[in-house]
């Protein structure tokens, strides 16, 4: 008689493998039995399987203890017990990708046998890819081992209904099992070992009694160690924090203000910039546009968020250390501000050089208060000054008195940002119509200019021209127009102001190119546009001709260039002309040839290091931007003077304590957006168009609690909301602390943690 | 101690309310109950006690009645519960439970005929179907026995050697509903008594534990072993609740076997319940004519009283088993019992099976009478005689 023991996991057919063997030698006209030992079997938990043949009737109802011969169908069975009882010089066949030799100091009384089943099942698409069926694969390297045909096992196969894929994996085990034949080993005649001592299906003394509870009576079953695979914590990137200019961590500060914590909020904030308040009001906020929330019902409205938080939050910012190098910034715009910041937290001493009067650059100069109240500029930049940073105003910077400053401080950034405007040129137009958005800006917030009455086209699709626009309206132009020569879907301006231009009443000519400017002769030089008003030099009338173009291949920006369609000229009447149409950096402050990059120290400055910051860097035209740019300068030039390097991604350092780090974005299609509950956008309030339109008070009055932050679904980031915890079956996931702790002892694996998580922080990882 | 008069069904209710009020000052009782015929009045009874700590809870069944009764149990409360006939088939599953679960909870039965044919009179097929669990179980004659053993039934089962429920068993109508007599002991009495219940495998929060979930045969195996030893203790433990009882209340709750003329009885016959105040007039009426017979009236039949059986019939020749039950195929359960109780030891003793007052038929005393006369007539044991109607077996065949 041939017994056989079979160690396997329910779910991997064990008990089945018993029967195909069994079929086998009974489809021969051989007595056999096939069994199961049942116990507290469920999917993962190891489980016993028996076999019987012989020529004779088989006249024995036990269990096997001392089998001829075993089979392992799950290599983490791998253990002492997979030999108790078995017979000197028995197979022990192992499903495994190793040789058989490595087992040779394990099992040194047996002959030992291995097959990838795993594998051959896999790739015969039986069972799933976690949980491969192995039985019929291992039927055939039985066959192989134990001298059974393959046509016997394969018949066996076909008896019991299984085909295709079955059968094919039968005979790849069949030939790919490797067999050992280990020295020492004999197969001498010997005297059974009764194994039945040891079994707890033989009761051979007392046991615990039943009144000494379950402590005593029951066996401790440590249910994780059926498992075959185990949740791990994960972190991915938010898109928002990955595409955010200043590189804010806003996955972190929505995840305080839902908390209710706006001051731990601005805290993170503060981390990475010194103007939340700021951004809050005037950032494009590309974290909307990438916004997972976008494909349920709307980006959570963060640039609102961060106003609120800088608005009314309270942070103590102080510097973190305190060092002896001097450190000079030339130019007091938001990437000036922003390197003056970090580098005063760094403990740096600084000074800002700043041309004109008043620090803030463009915040203060280029934005209109509408948009960005005077206020909230000076609370912020009074934030970087209470760092105890210098300011030195009324002092341009040229490129003698550049050197001159490098020989007196430890390093220098230059941060002037873009000085150059691009012009248009119209023509014989009289030069005294036309002027630069940012000029037309900055006398705007001096109180330098009236527009009374005035037709005003305003040429560009950026926020300048929004901000010129929207301005001269408020100024009270007669009429205000933009003409573009592009489509609103290349317009660089935010969507938002957009929208709020046309609320106003500020229509936009799209697909039209102004081409001259020239006087109205008609109603002469000295005319109005022919509806009388306060008179004036000002109010000579003009013809600005343009040209109506037409959308072509995309240009190296990418967006489609725009085609002059001949023939297609017009003329809109005007008394004033505002070019908006971008700004480049204007270099002369370095020596010929500097090459300017950021992050890196430009060379041939004596032996200072100096470094350009912000726009005249990086072209990127965002205060955000600005932002990023002038705190990566920061911490560059202080790896330059100190050796020490510093997170450059500041929500990479935001890192929860978890076993799986991705620096990969995550995308919606990873989300789980259907266990989410769709909610509003909460939009904060504005100031109806037709009272804003005549008064330079800011338009949006703010968000007044921030429960739109309990919007963010937290992309790949755990915010503790427990589904997790609340749906293991098992109750072996908690929460301690801010930790998510998994008790691997009793957890089977099963996976609910994975699918429950909304958000994907918890990865099913194979053992 | 006043004498008052009551049903059986009142001494019952009586017993159980004052059991439970005296763990007032422990872990109070509960009861989970549900009604049925003859055993209702036992329900409203108890619902109508002014308890301080204890919860009555009516259920939708006898299932859940007793399952309530066990989940109070393993809370540590003094827990109890009462029913009848097919209430208790129903109830099966729980009364097993509660048994292997080593609960000492206390349930009153009421002997009825299981149906069908729907029948609500005294048979004790019902509380018989469960002899093979591990319950101790009474089977009793009058009121008083009633109230005195379901008393005692609490402190036998809560005796720490002991640990198993105990059922107290009683005639339907011929003692449920019948009015006698009966001494009500005093709260204090049954206070002093019935100490505070204190089990010692209760569920604590504070340290929540699984009892009774899978264990291997080995294990299993052995904590059978432990109930049967239990059992084993069960005889000394009563005599000591017993004689505590005596003590306390001055009056013998009744002994596990009680003998009737037994010591030179030629022949014997063996009753339980309510047919023992009958058979026992007729035995002292042929004992006043010189007839050499005794009677052995069965209380305890789980666990099952051998040794105290088989010195009564130390000198008995022939021995009449009558019994208000049947087990199909076999015949009277307690006949069965009394065979295998000589079996090997007494083999020569004559052990006769009647079957009498099945399904709440009468027992009279000319009924007995016959059973005399058929077991004097008889050289030899034969199949179980069904007493009067004739079965083509026995006397007559």
């Amino acid at each position: 008689m041939v017994e056989i023991r079979i160690h396997g996991r329910g779910g991997q057919g064990g008990v089945t493998l018993a029967k195909i063997i069994a079929t086998s030698r009974f489809l021969q006209g051989q007595s056999v039995q096939a069994f199961g030992l049942y116990a507290a079997e469920r999917s993962g938990a190891p489980l016993q399987a028996f076999c019987r043949y012989d020529d004779e009737a088989i006249a024995n109802r036990n269990l096997i203890y001392a089998p001829d011969h075993v089979i392992v169908l799950d290599p983490t069975l791998i253990g002492p017990a997979v030999a108790d009882g078995l017979e000197p010089g028995g197979w022990i066949l192992i499903n495994t990708d190793e040789r058989p030799e490595s087992f040779a100091d394990r099992y040194p009384q047996n002959r030992v046998a291995t097959v990838d089943a795993t594998s051959i099942a896999r790739d015969n698409k039986l069972g799933t890819r976690s949980v491969p069926i192995v039985n019929t694969a291992l039927a055939g390297a039985v066959g192989s081992v134990l001298a059974i045909p393959l046509d016997e096992i394969q018949a066996a196969l076909e008896h019991l209904g299984f085909g295709g894929g079955n059968e094919t994996a039968a005979a790849e085990a069949f030939e790919r099992v490797r067999c050992a034949e280990l020295p020492g080993v004999t197969e001498a005649a010997h005297e059974k070992e009764d194994g039945a001592a040891a079994s707890p299906f033989v009761a051979t003394e007392r046991g615990p009694s039943f009144l000494e509870g379950a402590g005593g009576g029951l066996p401790g079953i440590k249910t994780g160690q059926w498992a075959t695979q185990q949740p791990k914590r994960q972190q991915y990137v938010p898109p928002c924090n990955h595409v955010c200019p200043a590189g804010n961590d806003v996955q972190g500060f929505l995840h305080a203000l839902a908390g209710d914590d706006t001051d731990g909020a601005l805290e993170i904030l503060l981390r990475t910039t010194p103007f939340p308040s700021t951004c809050g009001r005037v950032c494009p906020a590309p974290c909307m546009d990438s916004c997972n929330r976008v494909e349920l019902d709307g980006a959570v409205n963060v640039r609102q968020l961060e106003r609120f938080a800088g608005d009314t939050g309270e942070a103590a910012i102080e510097p973190l250390a305190s060092r002896g190098e001097q450190v000079a910034v030339v130019g007091s715009g938001p990437a000036g501000l922003s390197a003056a910041y970090q580098l005063a937290r760094l403990g740096y001493g600084v000074t800002i050089y700043e041309s004109g009067p008043e620090i803030g650059g463009l915040l203060r100069t280029g934005i209109p208060q509408f948009r960005l109240p005077e206020d909230v500029l000076d609370r912020e930049i009074g934030r970087v000054l209470g760092l105890g940073v210098r300011v030195v105003t009324e002092h341009p910077i040229d490129r003698p008195t550049l050197l001159d400053l490098t020989r007196g401080v430890d390093a220098v950034l230059v941060a002037t940002g873009l000085q150059e405007l691009r012009g248009l040129r119209l023509g014989v137009g009289d030069s005294e119509a036309v002027e630069q958005g940012i000029d037309f800006l900055d006398r705007t917030h001096r109180n330098e200019v009236r527009v009374d009455g005035e037709d005003v086209v305003v040429v560009g699709g950026g926020n300048t021209a929004m901000d010129a626009a929207r301005s001269a309206l408020r100024l009270g132009a007669g009429s205000v127009k933009v003409v573009y020569r592009r489509t609103r879907n290349e317009m660089p301006a935010i969507r938002e102001e957009i929208d709020e231009a046309l609320e106003e009443g500020v229509p936009i000519d799209f697909l039209t190119q102004p081409i001259v400017l020239r006087p109205d002769r008609t109603r002469g030089g000295n005319g109005a546009n022919g509806s009388g008003g306060t008179g004036g030099s000002r109010r000579r009338v003009y013809q600005l001709v343009c040209r109506r173009m037409e959308l072509g291949e995309p240009d190296e920006s990418g967006r489609r260039r725009p085609v002059e369609i001949e023939g297609a000229d017009f003329e809109l009447p005007c008394h004033r002309v505002i070019l908006a149409l971008g700004q480049s950096p204007d270099m002369s402050v370095f020596p010929e040839g500097t090459e300017v990059r950021e992050g890196e120290r430009l060379l041939g400055l004596l032996e200072t290091p100096v470094f350009a910051v912000g726009d005249l860097a990086t072209n990127d035209g965002t205060v955000a931007g600005a932002i990023g740019s002038g705190r990566r300068s920061a911490f560059q030039m202080h790896t330059a003077l100190s050796g020490e390097h510093l997170t450059i991604t500041e929500h990479a350092a935001a890192r929860r304590d978890v076993d799986v780090w991705h620096d990969d974005v995550i995308r919606a299609d990873a989300m789980r957006l259907h266990l989410f509950e769709r909610l509003a956008v909460s939009e904060g309030d504005a100031v109806a168009p037709e009272v804003r339109r005549s008064t330079f008070d800011e338009i949006h009055t703010g968000l007044t609690d921030a429960a739109e932050a309990a919007r963010c679904l937290s992309c790949g980031v755990c915010n503790e909301c427990d589904l997790c915890v609340t749906y293991c079956p098992e109750g072996v996931l908690k929460r301690v602390g801010h930790e998510l702790v998994f008790d691997y002892s009793f957890c089977k694996g099963c996976g609910v943690c994975v699918t429950e998580c909304p958000r994907n922080v918890i990865l099913m990882s194979h053992l | 101690m006043p004498a008052e008069l009551v049903t059986g069904n009142h001494a019952a209710g009586y017993a159980l309310s004052a059991a439970a009020e005296a763990n007032r000052h422990a872990r109070g009782a509960t009861c989970g109950i549900y009604p049925i015929t003859p055993q209702t009045e036992i329900v409203e009874y108890v619902a109508r006690f002014p308890f301080s700590k204890t919860r009555v809870v009516p259920v939708e069944s006898e299932h859940s009645a007793m399952g309530v009764s066990i989940g109070a149990s393993l809370a540590g409360a003094r827990a109890f519960t009462a029913s009848s006939s097919n209430g208790i088939a129903y109830m099966v599953e729980n009364i097993m439970v509660a048994g292997f679960y080593r609960l000492p909870i206390v349930m009153v039965a009421v002997n009825r005929t299981l149906g069908p044919p729907w029948n609500i009179w005294a048979d004790q097929g019902d509380t018989l179907m469960l002899r093979d669990f591990p319950w101790i179980q009474f089977y009793c004659e009058d009121n008083q026995e009633v109230l005195d053993t379901t008393l005692l039934s609490f402190r036998l089962a809560e005796d720490r050697r002991i640990l198993l429920p105990a059922l107290v068993a009683l005639d339907a109508f011929i003692l449920s509903h019948t009015q006698m007599g009966t001494e009500l002991p005093e709260q204090e009495e049954v206070d002093r008594y019935l100490p505070d219940l204190d089990l010692p495998h209760r569920l604590r929060h504070e340290a929540p534990t699984t009892l009774g979930g899978l264990v291997w045969p080995n294990v299993a195996m052995s904590q059978r072993l432990e109930i049967d030893e239990a059992m084993e203790r069960v005889p000394e433990a009563f005599e000591e609740c017993r004689y505590a009882f005596i003590e306390e209340m001055g009056r013998d709750p009744g002994n596990a076997i009680q003998t009737f003329f037994t010591d030179d009885a030629e022949e014997v016959l063996v009753v339980s319940g309510t047919i023992a105040t009958t058979a026992r007039e007729v035995v002292r009426r042929r004992r006043d004519d010189g007839e050499n017979i005794g009677l052995i009236k069965i209380k305890m039949f789980r666990p099952f009283p051998e040794a105290a059986v088989r010195e009564a019939c130390r000198s008995a020749k022939k021995v009449a088993v009558l019994d208000r039950n049947y087990a199909a195929g076999v015949g009277g359960i307690f006949w069965q019992e009394l065979r295998s109780v000589f079996q090997g030891d007494g083999d020569e003793l004559l052990i006769q099976g009647y079957l009498t007052g099945l399904c709440g038929g009468d027992v009279t005393p000319s009924m007995i009478d016959e059973v005399v006369v058929d077991l004097r007539e008889r050289d030899a044991m034969d199949k179980p005689v069904w007493l009067g109607i004739g079965n083509g077996k026995g006397a007559e065949g």
